[in-house]
């Protein structure tokens, strides 16, 4: 079956631009904006970490090793709440938890809310749904200096039991001409899909850190009715194979992340003494 | 300009396209096909299809047809099809009833929802036609034939 693709969003070649719609939203820029920040987050957490080095004490040998459980954090992707806030077709509103297990291995849980509601502006045709979703997984840490920075590889596993409401108000026949109001409420559905990305974070302030992450999402798994596929899975994004999402992390972390171990080393002077 | 590479890199790194998937040949049709003891035939003389006695044309004045593509209305449980074989000296008519269920087949807010049937029985009057029979109950968007009208 040959299926028909618009591009609507390619602004960066001219050449194209005469026969694409190029639409900026506010959902759109907003969402530059929130992971433009995430990019100068890391650029201010690359400048930081090429400050140079305090030396250690003389005499005093300083190494730093993690505790087991290295603290607990929760926090919000504010990402979301701000596009709902501004009235955004789709969100994804979220709260995370997680472990700190020797400043490396994170163990996530992100709970959420997934809300969209779009209607075609050509057909008339209506989505709606306001559905929960979970992920869970892990971050490792891949910064090695337990500096408060962190660098994330993300790994993330993400269900979601939804339902969905479609319809049409004004659905006519074209060859009969009748038209009927169409409207399919509480349509069930059920998605699984892994997440796969990076992710940076930083200290703020005491217990407070903004962290920002990217991933690549890949659907495995959807169930849904004959009558209508779901435009949207909460937590995942708009129905397809596969995407890209980014979060916004406010986050609250509370736990000591290093343990500062002190051994005395003798000097030479005391070695020549002997 | 350093410190604006990140919002650069960035925005670049958004800019992508959003697509509709649409199906290109969403044309959802009832296809027919004309037999005679077996043997593929066409009626040369002019035919026409109406829906029911009032309804819209469904085919206008076609000669030498050999095989049917009609739409199915959206909502009724039984549709009526009407068929007029005019010749130099002749008017017959026979009239097919087609019982359906009608499933909707919604895509997603930017692409059209079209209707997709169930044929579930088709009876006709016995002018020219002698007997359909039902070859595929889905009439969805594949071009195979649904019906097999045997004439007499």
């Amino acid at each position: 079956m040959k299926r028909l693709t618009t591009c609507r969003f390619i602004c960066f070649n001219p050449s194209v631009l005469p026969v694409v719609k190029c639409r900026w939203n506010g959902r759109r820029v907003l969402l530059l904006l929130l992971i433009s920040l995430g990019v100068t987050t890391l650029y201010a957490q690359e400048q930081q970490e090429q400050q140079p080095a305090i030396p250690a004490e003389i005499g005093v040998q300083q190494s730093e090793k993690a505790p087991l459980l290295s603290g607990i954090a929760v926090g919000a992707d504010i990402v979301g709440f701000i596009m709902k806030v501004v009235g955004s077709k789709f969100a994804n509103m979220e709260v995370n938890a997680r472990l700190n297990i020797l400043d490396k291995y994170f163990p996530v849980a992100e709970l959420g809310i997934g809300d969209c509601h779009r209607e075609g502006a050509e057909t008339g045709n209506t989505f709606s749904t306001t559905s929960p979703y979970m992920r869970f997984g892990i971050d490792y840490n891949f910064n090695k200096k337990h500096n408060g920075n962190r660098l994330f590889g993300i790994f993330r596993y993400g269900f979601s039991s939804f339902t969905y409401d479609i319809g049409n108000d004004n659905f006519t026949d074209p060859v009969y001409g009748n038209s009927v109001a169409l409207q399919l409420n509480s349509q069930k559905a059920t998605a699984q899909w892994l997440e796969f990305g990076v992710g940076v974070e930083t200290k703020l302030w005491s217990i407070v850190r903004l962290g920002w992450s990217m991933r690549y999402k890949s659907r495995i798994s959807m169930k849904s009715p004959d009558e209508g596929t779901p435009y949207f899975i909460p937590g995942f994004g708009k129905n397809d194979s596969n995407g890209w999402g980014g979060t916004v992390n406010l986050i609250f972390d509370v736990g000591k992340t290093t343990k500062k171990t002190k051994s005395k080393v003798k000097s030479n002077k005391v070695a020549a003494d002997k | 300009m350093k410190h604006c590479l990140p919002f650069l890199l960035s925005v670049l790194l958004f800019a992508a396209c959003e697509t509709y998937d649409c199906t290109l040949y969403n044309y959802v049709g009832m296809y027919a096909a004309f037999d005679r003891e077996g043997a593929k035939v066409q009626i040369n003389d002019t035919l026409t299809i109406t829906s029911g006695k009032s309804g819209p044309v469904l085919l206008n004045h076609s000669v030498n047809t050999s095989s049917l593509n009609l739409p199915l209305s959206y909502w009724q449980d039984e549709d009526t099809l009407v068929l007029s074989v005019t010749g130099p000296d002749y008017f017959i008519q026979d009239t097919i009833w087609i019982e359906k269920s009608n499933q909707i087949h919604y895509e997603s807010p930017d692409c059209p929802t079209t209707l997709f049937h169930t044929i579930e029985n088709v009876r006709s009057t016995h002018e020219f036609i002698h007997s359909i029979t039902i070859m595929r109950s889905s009439v969805n968007y594949e071009t195979t034939n649904n019906l097999q009208i045997h004439l007499l």
